[in-house]
C-alpha cells in the first residue's frame, strides 16, 4: 500500500506540486492524469525520490521511504519513462540484469530471471537476449523496459508516459499486455499519462491534477458519475461520458441467453468495443464466445442501451 | 532485357592514375644523382637508372598495374596490384641507387626523385582508394597496417636501400636517429598522457558544471589559437625563472628552452580536444538513460562507471586520436627551442640545404602520424561495436 501525504514540491516561487494526498491499495493501479505541466511526473518522481519533497511524505507499506536510502528504496520499485532509457551499449540480457546485479544476485538466478521474464513479456530468449536495443522495434524496446523495472521483483512499479511513444496499433496491444502481466503478478502501479482513454483503460483508480494540485480521485465510474469540478468533467469529456461508461462494462455483465448469427465476440470485451462491432457489422446482436471459444449467449444493441441508460 | 554483353569498364580514378604513371615513367626522373650530399641534382629517367634486364621488368610490372587500375573492377584484384607495384618500386629505388653510384665513390648521393615519388603516389591512391570501398573491419585495417610496417622493416632491414642517400644520412647519424627518435615519442606520448590525467577530470567537471564549461573551453580555445612557435617563446621566461630560483625545478630538468617548454606547449595544445570531446561524449548521453540509471537505483559512481563513461567513450577517443596525431605532428616544431625529436634532423637539413636530411625528420613523423591514425580509428570502432553495429 502506497500513501502519499501532504506532498508539495516548490521551484523557488513556482509550486508545481501543491499538498497532494491520495493513496493507492496493494495490487492496484492508479493513474494520474492531466494537461502537461500540470506536475505529474514530479508527484511520480517524489514518490522514488529522484525529486526530493518540500513537505510531506510517502510511506510505502507503513514505512517512510526518506528513512530509506534512496539507493536501497529505487531498487525496490521498478521505474519505467517515456522513451524507456535502455542502456545502448549493452544486450537486452544485460540490461533486464541491471537492478539484479546492482543487487549482488548469482549469475544463474540471474540468468534465469531474465529468461522468466523474456517468455514473460513474449520475446524468445534465443533470439532477443543478445540483440541490442536499437536492433528492437518501438514495442520490443518497451517490453524490454518494463521487464527491466520488473526484473528484481518490486511490489510496486512507477511508469511515467510508459506508452507515449508508441504508435496507437502498438499502443493498445501494450496496455492490454501490461494489465494481463500486472493481474498475474499483483504489482501494484502507479503510472503518469496525459491520455483520458488510457486512463480509463488501465486506472483501478484516477487521480486528475491540474496546475500542482489534486482535484479528483475516484474511481474511473465515480469519476464519470460524480465530476468534482468542472475542470474534471471538461478532462473527462461530457459527450464521450456513455461510451467511458460502456468501456468499463464487459460484454459477461450485460449477456443475454440465446445465440445469434455472426463471428463471436469474447466474453472480456468491454460494451463500448461490442457497440462499435454492432454498428460496423450492421447486427442488432452477435453471439459471444468464453476464452475457450465456447458459445455462452449473446449481445444485443439494445442490451447495451439499457445498460448504457441505468449507469447514467 | 538488356544484353549481357562482356564491355569493357574504364575506371575514373584509374584513368587519372595511369596519366600519372605516364608521367612518372617517361617524362619525369626517376632518381637524382649528386656527386655531394649538398650540390644541385641530374635526373636520371627510370630507362637510364637501372640494368636494362631491371628496366624491362619494373615496366612490366608498372604496365600491368596500370592496366589493373584502368580496367580491374574486383577491389581485392585492384589492392593486390598496388601493393605489388609499391613491392617492386620501393627496391628498385634501392638497386637503381646502386648502379647509379659510380663504384667506390662515397660522397655521391643518389635520392628518389619526381618520378618515383609519382609512381608511389599512384599506387598508394590506387590502394587506398581500394580499401576505403572494401570497408575493413577494424581487424583487417590493423592487420593491413602491419603488413605494410612489416614490409617497410624487411626492405630498411635488407639491405635494399643502404645506397640511398636517405640511408647514408642514417647510417651517419644511426645513434642520434633512434635517440631522437625516443625523445619524439616521450613528447608525443608523454604530453598526450599528462593531458589525459588532467583534461578527463577537468571535461567531467566541465560537463558536471554548466557555469564553468564555457569558462574552460574559451580559456583552452585561446590557448589553441596561439602559434607554436610563439606559445614556446611565451613560456620560456617563466620557465627561465623557474629554473633559477627553485633548485627542484632545475633539478628536473625545467629551463627556458629545451624539452621542458616544448612538452608544457604540447600538454596545452592536447588540452581542448580531450576537454571539448569528454564533455561533448558525456553530454550525448541520452537524458532518458541517465535519468533511467538514475531510477534503478545506480549511484553516481555506478552511473558514471557503467553507463556514461562507456557511452562517451568513442568521442574521447576520437578526442585523443586527434591530440595523438597533432602531437606527433607538433613535437617536430620542439626541435627550434633545443627540446629534440625528429624535428632536429629536419631543421639541420634545411639549415645545410641537404633534403635527404629534412626527409630523414619528416618521413617517420608522416609514417607515425600516418599509423597512430589507422590504429585509433580502428580502436574507436571497437569500442562501437554493439551499440551501433547494424544488423
Amino acid at each position: 500500500m502506497i500513501e502519499i501525504e501532504h506532498l508539495t514540491k516548490r521551484y523557488g516561487a513556482d509550486i508545481v506540486v501543491d499538498d497532494v494526498s491520495f493513496t493507492v491499495e496493494e495490487g492496484e493501479i492508479a493513474v494520474v492524469v492531466g494537461t502537461s505541466g500540470a506536475g505529474k511526473s514530479t508527484l511520480l518522481r517524489m514518490i522514488n525520490r529522484l525529486v526530493v519533497p518540500n513537505a510531506g511524505r510517502v510511506l510505502i507499506d507503513g514505512q517512510d521511504t526518506a528513512t530509506v536510502p534512496e539507493d536501497e528504496l529505487r531498487h525496490r520499485i521498478g521505474y519505467v519513462i517515456q522513451g524507456y532509457g535502455l542502456f545502448p551499449h549493452r544486450d537486452v540480457a544485460h540490461n533486464i540484469a541491471t537492478v539484479p546485479r546492482l543487487l549482488g544476485w548469482d549469475r544463474k538466478r540471474i540468468a534465469n530471471r531474465v529468461e522468466e521474464l523474456l517468455d514473460l513479456f513474449q520475446l524468445d530468449p534465443g533470439e532477443f537476449a543478445q540483440k541490442f536495443p536499437h536492433q528492437l522495434s518501438g514495442g520490443q524496446q518497451q517490453r524490454v523496459g518494463v521487464a527491466r523495472a520488473l526484473a528484481a521483483k518490486p511490489a510496486l512499479l512507477l511508469m511515467d508516459e510508459p506508452f507515449g511513444s508508441l504508435d496507437p496499433v502498438i499502443r493498445g496491444k501494450a496496455q492490454d499486455d501490461l494489465l494481463a502481466i500486472q493481474r498475474r503478478l499483483g504489482t501494484t502501479i502507479v503510472l503518469v499519462t496525459h491520455d483520458m482513454n488510457e486512463a480509463f483503460h488501465l486506472g483501478d483508480r484516477i487521480a486528475v491534477m491540474d496546475q500542482a494540485r489534486l482535484l479528483q480521485y475516484a474511481t474511473p465510474a465515480a469519476l464519470l458519475a460524480h465530476p468534482a469540478e468542472a475542470f474534471v468533467e471538461q478532462l473527462v469529456g461530457t459527450a464521450e461520458r456513455p461510451f467511458r461508461l460502456l468501456s468499463l462494462v464487459t460484454v459477461q455483465e450485460a449477456m443475454e441467453q440465446g445465440n445469434a448469427e455472426g463471428e463471436p465476440l469474447p466474453l472480456s470485451a468491454s460494451l463500448r468495443d461490442a457497440l462499435s462491432q454492432l454498428i460496423w457489422r450492421g447486427r442488432e446482436a452477435l453471439p459471444v464466445a468464453d476464452a475457450s471459444g465456447a458459445l455462452v449467449g449473446r449481445i444485443s444493441i439494445d442490451a447495451i442501451l439499457r445498460r448504457g441508460r441505468s449507469l447514467a | 532485357m538488356p544484353t549481357l554483353r562482356p564491355t569493357l569498364h574504364l575506371d575514373r580514378l584509374g584513368a587519372v592514375i595511369a596519366v600519372l604513371i605516364g608521367v612518372a615513367l617517361f617524362a619525369a626522373p626517376f632518381v637524382t644523382y649528386r656527386a655531394n650530399r649538398i650540390v644541385a641534382g641530374e635526373g636520371r629517367l627510370l630507362t637510364d637508372a637501372l640494368p636494362p634486364a631491371g628496366v624491362t621488368g619494373v615496366l612490366i610490372v608498372v604496365l600491368g598495374v596500370t592496366l589493373c587500375a584502368a580496367l580491374a573492377r574486383k577491389l581485392l584484384v585492384r589492392l593486390g596490384a598496388a601493393a605489388l607495384g609499391l613491392c617492386v618500386i620501393f627496391p628498385a629505388v634501392g638497386w637503381s641507387a646502386g648502379f647509379v653510384t659510380p663504384s667506390g665513390n662515397t660522397f655521391a648521393r643518389v635520392s628518389p626523385s619526381v618520378g618515383f615519388w609519382l609512381l608511389a603516389l599512384a599506387f598508394a591512391l590506387l590502394a587506398a582508394d581500394a580499401l576505403t570501398r572494401l570497408h575493413f573491419g577494424p581487424w583487417a585495417r590493423l592487420a593491413a597496417l602491419a603488413a605494410a610496417a612489416g614490409a617497410l622493416a624487411l626492405l630498411l632491414l635488407s639491405g635494399a636501400w643502404n645506397d640511398l642517400s636517405l640511408m647514408k644520412e642514417y647510417a651517419n647519424r644511426a645513434d642520434s636517429f633512434w635517440r631522437e627518435a625516443r625523445q619524439h615519442l616521450w613528447l608525443a606520448f608523454g604530453s598526450m598522457a599528462a593531458a589525459c590525467l588532467v583534461g578527463l577530470p577537468l571535461g567531467m567537471v566541465a560537463h558536471r558544471i554548466g557555469r564553468l564549461r564555457a569558462a574552460i573551453l574559451q580559456g583552452l580555445n585561446i590557448v589553441q589559437t596561439i602559434p607554436s612557435i610563439a606559445l614556446f617563446g611565451i613560456l620560456i621566461a617563466p620557465l627561465g625563472y623557474l629554473a633559477a630560483h627553485v633548485p627542484l625545478a632545475a633539478a628536473l630538468g625545467i629551463r627556458g628552452i629545451g624539452a621542458a617548454p616544448a612538452f608544457i606547449a604540447l600538454f596545452l595544445y592536447s588540452l581542448l580536444p580531450i576537454v571539448a570531446n569528454t564533455v561533448a561524449g558525456l553530454s550525448q548521453v541520452p537524458a532518458a538513460v541517465t535519468d533511467a540509471a538514475r531510477g534503478m537505483g545506480m549511484s553516481a559512481r555506478q552511473r558514471l562507471l557503467q553507463v556514461e563513461w562507456p557511452l562517451a567513450l568513442p568521442v574521447v577517443l576520437a578526442g585523443i586520436r586527434i591530440v595523438l596525431v597533432q602531437n606527433l605532428g607538433l613535437a617536430t616544431v620542439a626541435a627550434l627551442i633545443g627540446g629534440g625529436g625528429f624535428g632536429t634532423f629536419v631543421f639541420q637539413g634545411i639549415g645545410q640545404t641537404a633534403i635527404d636530411l629534412v626527409l630523414l625528420g619528416a618521413i617517420p613523423t608522416v609514417a607515425l602520424s600516418f599509423a597512430a591514425a589507422v590504429i585509433l580509428d580502428a580502436v574507436i570502432d571497437l569500442t562501437q561495436r554493439g551499440a551501433h553495429d547494424r544488423d
